[in-house]
Formats: C-alpha cells, structure tokens, sequence
C-alpha cells in the first residue's frame, strides 16, 4: 500500500512536460523521422556554407576534363562543358532551399491570413475565400504555374528594362531576379490553399473554446485574440503543414526548373540538371544520378520528418 | 437526389467559369499581341508594320474590351472550337483530340491499378497494425509519394538496362497492351497508390473500431469475411472521395512520364508548346486539365451520398 501513497508525491515532483518535450520525445523514437530530419540539417548546412567549401565554382568550366567519371578530383564528375557537378549540386540545394523556404512563408502567410478570417468572421468572408481555395486546389497546380510562368515572364521581363533605362541600375538587368520572382510569385499563388483550410479549421474548433469566450468577455479586440490565443494554439497541424509544405515546394521547384520554366540556366538547380543529364544519360548515368538522387533523398527526408511530426503533435489523430 | 445534384451543378458552373476567366486573363494580358506573335513566326516584316497589325487586329475582333473576348472565347469553346495553334497553325482540337486518348487510356489503367494494388496493401497494413508489416507498407508508400515522377522514370530505366542487358529503352507508345506501357503505367501511379495506401489505412483503423465489426468478430464470423464484407465496404466511400486528388497527380505526373518515356500525349503536347510559348495550346490543356479534376470533384460530390446515405441526411439537415 506504500507505494500507492508515495506515487501522488513524486508526480508533483517532476516538472510538468510542456507539449513541445512531450511531442519531441514522441518524435526521437521515431527512427524515420530522425533521419529525416539528420538529412535535412545536413542539406540545409550545405545551403548556407556549401558554395565556401567546393573546391571548385559551380561556373568554371574545365574544357579538357569534360564528361568524366566520378573520380576523387571531382566526386560526382563532371558534365559537357567540364564544370563539376557535385559543386553543381551543392550550389543547387541553396537554389531549392532558398525557393521552399521563401515560397513557403509567403504561402504560409497568404493561407494563415486567409483560413484565420474565414474561421473567425464567418459568412460571407468564409463561404467566398473556401470557394476559392477550392477553386485553386481543384487546378492541377503545375499546368496552373505553367500559365502564370508563359504569360507573365515577358511582362515582367519588359518592366525590368524599362526601369533599367530609367534608372541605369544594373539591378534590374539582374535575369536571376526575375526568375525567381516569378518562381516565387507563381508557386505561392498555388500553395496557400492547404494552410487556409488547415487554419480555418482549427480557428473554427478553438473559437469555440472557453478561452476565447472568456477573452471576448474582458473586451479584447478581435486582433489581439487572434495573434495572441488562435494562431498559437492552431500551431501544431500548422508546423506538420509546413515541414510537408517545405518538401512539396523543393519538388516543385525543380520539376519547373526540369520543364525550363523554374530558375533558369547557368544557375543551377537539380530540376535543370536533371533534365540536361537525361538527354546524355545512356552514356553519362553520373549526370542524370547525382542530382536526382539527392532529390529524391531531399524529398524522402521531408516526407518522413512530415510523417513523424504528424504523429508526435497530434498524437490523438494519428493512432 | 435530383434537387441536390442541380445544385451541386449549379454551384459548380461558377466554378469553373472563374478558373476559365483567370487562366484566359493571364494568356491575354501576359502573353501580349497574337497577331504581333503570329507574325514574329512567319517570314516579312509585318510584325513591325503597326497599321497592317492593326487592320488584322479589327478584323479578328481583338480590339474589343476583354469581357466580349472572353465570351467570344468560351462560345467558341462550346462549340469545340479552341482557336489554331500559334506554330502550327493547325487547330488546337484536332492537335488535342491525336493526343488525349493516348494520356486518358493511361490515366484509366493508373486508376484501375491503383484501386488494385494500394486498397489491398492499405488494408493488410490496417490489420497488423504497428507491426512490422505495416511499417514497411507505410514506409514504402511514403517513400513512393516523395519521389516525384522525373526521378523515378530516369532512374528505373537506368537500372533495368543495367540489371538486364539487352532489354530494349521502354521509349515510345504502342497502345495499353504494349509491353513498353509498363514503366510509365508503374511510375505514374507510384504517387496515387501512395495516396491511397495511407487513405485505406486510415479509414480502416477507424472502421475496426466500430460496434459492428466487433459484434462480427464476436459471433465468430471468420477474420477474412468481416475484412471482406464488414470492413470493405465502409472504407471505401473515403477512398473515393480522393478521385479528384489522384486526378491532380495524375494530370502532373502524365507530363513528366510522357516527357521521359516518349509517349505522344496530352503532357508532351504541353511541354512542346511550352518551349515554342504556344498560349492556345497551353490554354487549350490547362482548361482541359482544370475540368478533368473539377468533374471528378462534382462526380465525387454527386457519388457520395449514394454510398453513405449518412452524409445525404446530415446535408439535407444542414
């Protein structure tokens, strides 16, 4: 019977375990998702300091070494004008985390902001923004980036020079910046639905909470309410979206950039990598394996921490 | 059920007039003069003769403000009527309906194969539950749903011509029971069966739950029937509701295998007509490729109260 007193004691004594510890020892024993997540952190250095540390630049180009095999000089070979493609590589991995973090936060935005008035403020506002979020989602997103890319390139295009020839910035003549506006532009226009929906759900399951009544009853405005208890208990679903999120705008990216459509040439980028290697790709495989592999493993790893984290935050939707 | 499919169909139709108005407004606004891009493309200096562009211009009604445009563009539309490819000159309907069985025919056999394989493998990995069987079921399907299709069609090819020499490139199209069908039917389905490998799971985890497979289990009905008879049945009504997700993958997929393993579809149509900046063309299939999806919904929305008379009270209550 002792033992039956002392337990109530040594519960107060542990501290008490918040929900992110909770979810993160959850998470640690998920051998998927930790591997995932290694893959990543390692992607996401080479990110920031890849480019320091290659011993040669993604542009140089070596005429007499064209083509060759994988050797220890350059350990993914190199391609049909002698550059190196592991530094390709690296420097296309900053190229896809600069598009996924970037295209995800002003998706996130856009959504977040959306699905949080459709769920607070209710009809009218929610019938016409869930009309639209269907509407986009019901657009298969790639023919729906294609348009945007065809028809808006040019215009934009023709903007940049006109304020070149105004301003003689060489800014503006920067084609890199276009590109990527446009990647950036096109692929969140497509990528928010998911996240209003997600938001709105959860704005309209928490709006109904005590709390909230509660904060209403004090006289808090509808803002404060908002920022300070929706959207920070509407957080978990939301970081599962976003690391599934963060992996869905890698692909996309160079699935564009593989259609000539996403960043173009000689920036480099798995997705026109991988399209320069399959024209070769009987004769030179390295070309084709390399960046599709680290794609693929890219996109493999954000699938599983997705999965994990799903499972460590909403423990009660998962089993 | 009639009241209900009319409006169903009657919020629908706005549906899809906006899609069409957005896409036509981003070609016409973006892409600029048709007649200045027709005649880039042909030999002479028309393009830069503005009097003679504009005289084109009135004489095709281009000059009109964008709403009667749009009408006229959808009229047309109605009528099977979807303009003359900026290239070619060749009409996009005919260039659209060489391709479109080509990509329909692979459409349909991923879909049959899909519900073949994946509803199976979800169940079997609903019934061993955390065991290793489901993990690896769960793990395969994840891995199949990451790996995007440009990926997976290169690299296969590559490993089966280095696993066995002598095998000809699977390249090109000699209808749904050619051999060289296999490949890409495998690889643009990997996706959709991922889908609906977890969806099964999902819906059959649930499904094992409730009251009635207990009481089956309970008076002895053998554990294959009531998979088969009690559990099936529920879990398929979720399932279906993904028809218009798989259709979205599908459509991606289709233009990445068609590009890879050179079959002469809708998805090839578009990257040729991407590369020449061909807006009819890409008009043509991205509203093609809208109202695919957007039907599948509607059949979605149509099918589901047949299947669960639940969901019919509870919107005839709302």
């Amino acid at each position: 019977m002792s033992t039956v007193q002392t337990q109530p004691a040594i519960l107060a004594d542990e501290p008490p375990v918040s929900l992110w510890r909770d979810a993160w020892y959850r998470l640690k024993r998920n051998r998927l998702a930790i591997f995932g997540l290694c893959v990543i952190l390692l992607l996401a250095f080479v990110a920031l300091f890849g480019p320091y540390l290659t011993p040669y630049d993604f542009l140089s180009q070596d005429l007499e070494a064209r083509n060759q095999a994988p050797s220890l000089a350059h350990l993914f070979g190199t391609d049909d004008l002698g550059r190196d493609v592991f530094s390709r590589v690296v420097y296309g991995t900053r190229t896809a985390f600069v598009v996924a973090v970037v295209v995800t936060a002003i998706a996130l935005v856009i959504g977040t902001g959306l699905g949080a008035v459709a769920g607070f403020f209710g009809n009218p506002f929610d019938r016409v923004i869930m009309w639209l979020t269907d509407i986009t989602m019901s657009v298969p997103n790639l023919l729906l980036v294609v348009v945007i890319n065809a028809s808006l390139k040019t215009p934009i295009a023709q903007w940049m020079e006109a304020r070149y020839l105004e301003t003689l910035n060489p800014f503006y003549r920067e084609t890199v910046w276009i590109d990527f506006l446009l990647v950036f532009g096109s692929m969140a226009l497509i990528s928010w639905p998911p996240y209003a929906r997600l938001v709105r759900a959860q704005v309209l399951s928490i709006r109904s909470r005590p709390y909230i009544t509660a904060a209403q009853a004090l006289g808090l405005s509808n803002r404060i309410i908002l920022t300070r208890y929706v959207i920070p208990n509407a957080l978990g679903p939301l970081i599962v979206a976003v690391s599934a999120g963060l992996g869905t705008a890698m692909v996309l990216e160079s699935a564009f950039s593989f259609l000539g459509v996403g960043v173009n040439p000689p920036t480099p980028s798995w997705g026109n990598m991988i399209s320069d290697g399959l024209r070769v790709w009987q004769h030179y495989p390295h070309l084709l394996a390399a960046p599709a592999a680290v794609l693929g493993l890219a996109s493999v790893a954000f699938s599983f921490l997705g999965d994990g984290l799903n499972d460590a935050l909403n423990p009660r939707g998962s089993k | 059920m009639l009241r209900y499919v009319a409006t169903r169909f009657a919020i629908w139709i706005p549906s899809v007039l906006l899609v069409m108005m957005a896409v036509y407004a981003l070609a016409f606004y973006g892409a600029g003069d048709p007649i200045k891009l027709i005649f880039l493309r042909a030999p002479g200096d028309v393009a830069y003769n503005p009097e003679r562009i504009e005289a084109i211009r009135e004489s095709a009604g281009l000059n009109k403000p964008f709403i009667e445009q749009f009408g006229y563009y959808v009229w047309n539309l109605l009528q099977g009527d979807f303009g003359n490819s900026l290239n070619s000159g060749r009409s996009v309907w005919a260039m659209v309906k060489a391709a479109a069985p080509v990509s329909f025919k692979l459409a349909l056999c991923s879909i049959i194969l899909t519900a073949l394989v994946a509803i199976p493998l979800g169940m079997i990995a609903a019934l061993n539950q955390n065991r290793r069987l489901d993990y690896i079921i769960l793990g395969s399907a994840l891995f199949l749903w990451a790996i995007p299709a440009y990926v997976a069609g290169p690299l296969l090819m590559v490993g089966l011509i280095v696993l066995l020499p002598g095998v000809n490139v699977p390249y090109g199209w000699g209808g749904v029971f050619d051999i060289r069908v296999l490949l890409p039917l495998l690889v643009l389905s990997f996706q959709p069966i991922a889908l609906i490998i977890r969806q099964t799971r999902a819906a059959v985890i649930e499904v094992l739950s409730e009251d009635f497979v207990r009481t089956a289990r309970a008076k002895g009905v053998p554990e294959v029937v009531v998979a088969l008879k009690h559990i099936l049945r529920p879990v398929l009504t979720p399932v279906v509701t993904q028809l218009g997700l798989i259709m979205i993958t599908i459509v991606n997929g289709a233009i990445f295998v068609e590009l890879v393993f050179g079959l002469p579809g809708l998805g090839r149509l578009t990257v040729k007509a991407l590369t020449n900046s061909d807006y009819p063309v890409i008009l043509a299939i991205t509203l093609i490729g809208s109202f695919l999806v957007m039907i599948s919904n509607l059949l979605v929305d149509i099918l589901y109260p047949l299947l669960d008379p639940r969901a019919a009270d509870a919107k005839r209550s709302r």
